[in-house]
């Protein structure tokens, strides 16, 4: 029987790939991939509790907003990276550093 | 009548929603909506004074509190219990707090309708000054730290947009960037300081946090070699110093003065900088516990001192009343340290009424007369006498002048520092609170009279300036250009708010009586009705309080409780007071501090209007070019620490970023070899160069340690950080 | 039976998709493996009995937001971003290289042994639950609770998508200089 602790080991897999994605590649769309996998993440814990230690569907909604939630980030982390590209020609995360000073 | 959650909710809400509409549709409205914003605060206003009303006369018992909660999420699994909830937490404090914040700050959005007329940013500086206000609110009705935090941040971003309301200058970006900067720091701690309180309570609800202190649960394990309870008091105090501006984090609050007077008015006295001293009072048990209460009094002796001979030298009629105000906040911080629970309190009260109407009379004279420059005004007492009483009555106030309120609670929190320093038994070191404190209020009484003798009193030096007049823009946007000042004539919304300011400038309505000793009450039998009902929270009583739900309602009739009768109590928190030495401690001080002010204003008083004594800069040119410079805290800061003494740091990280980020390590033997080597020129640059040159303490060295990471603008690096921490904290503290 | 060999299937989808995500140098490669990885993640929705959730990932994630990668890749130069040599500034190429990656290895390692210290008492507590191998539709539920419960959410979420869209045409609009 598939138990919770595997749904909680594949999620915990890709959240660390998630954090892995974020630290070590240097392009902005990449990172982007990396957040959607932590996001996602989060949401299958969400579902997998709602199934195994909670009798209602809190659990559905809340990955229901996190998917709604993840697509108006995608779409304004797009439009930023865009932004991006058009002023500095690249997508090269160390080159982000305006706020530095 | 009862109260449900309806009459108390539109305090906090109703301003929220004039931000919210003066923010999407503020251009459409006629006057940018400040009409709207201003009867937002009204309304919170009088649901507030309903609330004070109610506890004032007794409708409630002196330990009564509202507490209504709501689950917002509740993600308990198993035996992990993870909920969190929100709620309104009311008591006498906080009645009194919000009857203090609307009040005062409705008379500051009726002065800033008047103030910001026909400016270019009047609609959004009426955007953010409800949302200030607001956020003030929520958080003084907040029942637990997390909310209180949230709010706590709303606050430190409005007074970044207020700061920097003209961001086109380049100082007033700066000083908004540094406000929030200086205050982040304090943030920090003050979240790890919650986290840690969740931790070993499990939420972070005052009433459960008093019941846990109760109950003893603070034996949590000692972290970086202090107890728990220490760690958790310091983190909180922390959080605290940053926003209430104490000592080696008060360097934001004289830029704050930046912004347009009035949120100036509003940042140093209704909200803002008191929420620090807010956190400090309602976790005041925790402080106890922790043992850092004469850790508070140093710091807020420091505080209070240094401000005070800072604002001597300055010429700016802000700077000296932004420097006055960190100098009171010691004075708070004392308060709290000393133990004298609801003196601290009263001098927050107090100090706001004051403050709020020195800032609203210095916004007067600048608009008057578009110079903020002491030396370039004076005589101004026939141009501007409405502005100059009510500037008079709060001089007398912050001067601890006897009858008006600054000398009913400071002379309080002095005496119990007084008994606190010398009579308790403490360690002998100890003495410099007291010292310092009224070193302090003898300076105080000698700036704010050079200051008002300076602005109003000897010949008008406004018309000198007006040659080279064009092209200066004072920090209300005007060129001041020299046109003749009018006099000004009553106005509901330039002169009447100073005035009404000025009415509760006045001692006995804090005290109930007029000399004081039960001698000429005003109030009859709510005769000190301060210490009646503000005490410091017994924690045994909240064991097993039960908690009521959000919908649940208060009905007045079945709590009424008769009022305790407390004629002979002091008000002392601290531990096991000697009655009979406390109050022989409180008559030395208040004679005493009579004496020091008086003196004060008499040295002012030669030096400025007799002319018989020299002024301070020309007497003493060194000290007063230290005094200008404000103890080089800023060129301390920016040019040794973050430019000279981080420079090998600065270094080490960028072989950092360089070497094992990207992709310079060649051999790993040669890297060993330079980090050994980079290690020991960065002890070298740092540890000995800030410490033994410039003799400083480590600890200022590791704010900026932090602040030099955080800005090292790289967002991946952000994310180890963030992991790293929490796993840190994780390991170490063994949940 | 089939619910486990369903489970297996999406789980080996998603984990080694997820991986592939990390490790592939060309940025477009990743994304249609990051398809992959949303697919698996449905299909272990549905071995949860969510098929609402399930059917949505596909819908939204699949249908909407690797599209609008796959769209940002392109406008940003897709080809450019095949493991670039260093250049002058001297960066690192695009992709990341063996020493960031070891960098983010070392601290999901970190992060990995944190979880499990907190994860091991979840693990012991919470209680075996069973239940049947019947999955009934949850679309009604949802939709009572969408309207009833979670009005407040569903109705700022609305405005946050709005305010996404008005932001992100105002954010990547061209502008003169």
């Amino acid at each position: 029987m598939v138990s919770l602790a595997s749904y909680l080991i594949i999620s915990l897999i890709l959240f660390v790939v998630g954090l892995v994605v974020m630290i070590a590649r240097k392009n902005i769309v990449a990172i982007l991939l990396g957040i959607e996998l932590i996001l996602n993440a989060a949401a299958l814990n969400f579902v997998a509790y709602s199934r195994y230690a909670t009798n209602n569907l809190d659990g559905h909604i809340f990955s229901l907003f996190i998917i709604v939630v993840a697509a108006a980030e995608a779409a304004v982390g797009l439009a930023i990276v865009i932004r991006f590209f058009q002023i500095k020609e690249t997508i090269h995360i160390d080159e982000a550093t305006q706020l530095r000073n | 009548m009862q109260y449900t959650v309806g009459s108390i909710a539109p305090i906090f809400l109703s301003p929220v929603i004039a931000f919210v509409i003066n923010a999407f549709f503020g251009r459409k409205l006629p006057r940018n909506g400040d009409w709207l914003a201003v009867l937002s605060i009204f309304i919170s206003f009088v649901f507030s004074a309903r609330i004070f009303g109610d506890f004032f006369f007794g409708q409630f018992a002196t330990d009564y509190y509202i507490h209504k909660t709501f689950t917002w999420f509740d993600l308990s699994a198993g035996t992990h219990v993870f909920k969190v909830d929100m709620g309104i937490y009311l008591d006498n404090m906080s009645s009194i707090m919000l009857l203090m914040v609307s009040g005062v700050a409705f008379l500051i959005h009726l002065f800033s309708t008047w103030y910001m007329d026909h400016d270019e940013r009047h609609g959004r500086f009426f955007v953010f000054l409800p949302l200030f206000t607001s956020a003030m609110l929520g958080l003084v009705l907040s029942d637990n730290l997390f909310s209180l935090f949230l709010f706590w941040e709303i606050m430190g971003f409005c007074s970044y947009s207020l700061i920097g309301i003209y961001y086109e200058k380049e100082k007033a970006g700066d000083a908004s960037l540094k406000a929030f900067m200086t205050t982040r720091v304090g943030d920090v701690f003050l979240l790890l300081g919650i986290v840690a309180i969740w931790m070993v309570v499990g939420s972070v609800n005052y009433v459960d946090i008093y019941a846990a202190i109760a109950q003893g649960k603070f034996d949590g394990p000692a972290v970086l070699g202090i107890s728990f309870a220490t760690f958790t008091a310091l983190c909180i105090f922390a959080g605290a110093m940053g926003k209430s501006a104490q000592f080696p984090l008060h360097v934001w609050l004289p830029d704050a003065m930046m912004g347009p007077t009035p949120g100036s008015a509003l940042i140093h006295a209704a909200t803002m900088v008191t929420a620090g001293v807010w956190v400090s009072l309602r976790m005041y048990p925790l402080m106890v516990l922790g043992d850092i209460t004469w850790f508070i009094a140093v710091i807020g002796a420091i505080t209070a001192f240094g401000a005070a001979t800072i604002a001597m030298v300055q010429t700016d009629i802000k700077a000296v009343l932004a420097y006055s105000t960190l100098s009171q906040l010691g004075y708070m911080m004392i308060g709290v340290g000393v133990g004298s629970y609801n003196a601290a309190f009263m001098h927050v009260i107090t100090h706001a009424f004051f403050k709020a109407c020195l800032f609203l009379s210095a916004g007067s004279i600048i608009h008057s007369v578009h110079e903020q420059e002491m030396p370039k005004l004076g005589g101004l007492k026939k141009y501007l006498p409405y502005t100059h009483f009510a500037m008079m009555c709060c001089t007398l106030a912050i001067a601890g002048i006897p009858f008006f309120s600054g000398f009913v609670s400071k002379d309080r929190i002095l005496g119990d520092a007084l008994y606190f320093g010398f009579m308790a038994g403490q360690n002998p070191l100890l003495a410099i609170v007291p010292i310092l404190g009224f070193a302090g209020a003898g300076l105080t009484a000698f700036y704010m009279f050079r200051m008002m003798f300076l602005t109003f009193y000897g010949e008008n030096r406004t018309h000198d300036s007006h040659g080279h007049g064009h092209g200066h823009k004072d920090d209300h946007g005007h060129h001041g250009h020299g046109h003749e000042i009018h006099h000004e004539h009553l106005d509901f919304r330039s002169n009447v708010p100073l005035l009404i300011l000025a009415v509760f400038t006045l001692g006995f309505w804090f005290a109930g009586n007029v000399v004081g000793q039960n001698f000429g009450n005003v109030f009859g039998g709510k005769n000190e009705w301060f210490k009646i009902l503000v005490e410091a929270p017994k924690v045994e009583k909240f064991v097993d309080r039960p908690k009521q739900a959000f919908s649940s309602v208060d009905t007045k009739g079945e709590i009424v409780l008769p009022h305790a009768h407390y004629h002979h109590q002091s008000g002392y928190a601290g531990p096991n007071p000697d009655e009979h030495k406390l109050h022989t401690a409180h008559v030395i001080g208040a004679w005493l501090s009579i004496f020091i002010a008086f003196s004060g204003v008499f040295i002012a008083f030669l030096m400025y209007i007799k002319k018989s004594v020299k002024p301070l800069a020309e007497k003493f040119p060194g000290i007063t070019e230290m005094l200008k410079a404000k103890y080089n805290f800023d060129h301390f800061y920016i040019d040794i620490l973050i430019k000279k003494g981080l420079l090998g740091l600065n270094r080490f990280l960028a072989w950092l970023d360089m070497g094992i980020y990207d992709r310079y390590v060649i051999d790993g033997m040669a890297a060993v070899n330079r980090v050994l080597f980079k290690a020991s020129k960065w002890f070298d640059n740092v540890v000995i160069d800030a410490i033994g040159v410039d003799g400083t303490g480590v600890t200022v060295n590791l704010f900026n340690l932090v602040l030099r990471i955080v800005q090292s603008g790289k967002i991946q690096f952000y994310f180890i950080m963030l992991v790293m921490v929490l796993a840190s904290y994780i390991w170490t503290l063994n949940i | 039976m089939f619910l486990q060999f369903l489970f297996l299937c999406s789980a080996a989808l998603t984990v080694g998709c997820a991986i592939a995500v990390a490790v592939t140098k060309n940025i477009m490669h990743s994304c249609i493996f990051l398809l992959g990885t949303l697919i698996g993640i449905a299909g272990l929705y549905a071995t949860l009995g969510a098929d609402f959730v399930a059917v949505t990932q596909i819908m939204v994630y699949v249908g909407g937001i690797v599209i609008l990668m796959l769209f940002a890749v392109m406008l940003t130069g897709g080809k450019d971003f095949v493991s670039r040599a260093q250049n002058l500034l001297g960066l690192a190429p695009s992709m990341g290289n063996k020493w960031t990656f070891a960098l983010g290895g070392f601290v999901g390692v970190v992060f990995i042994l944190t979880n499990v210290k907190l994860l091991m008492s979840v693990f012991q507590t919470i209680p075996a639950k069973s239940f049947g191998n019947e999955y009934p539709s949850t679309v009604n539920e949802i939709g009572h609770l969408l309207i009833k419960d979670h009005v407040l959410a569903f109705e700022l979420s609305s405005v946050l998508l709005l305010g996404a869209l008005v932001g992100a045409a105002i954010i990547a609009r061209p502008r003169k200089q």
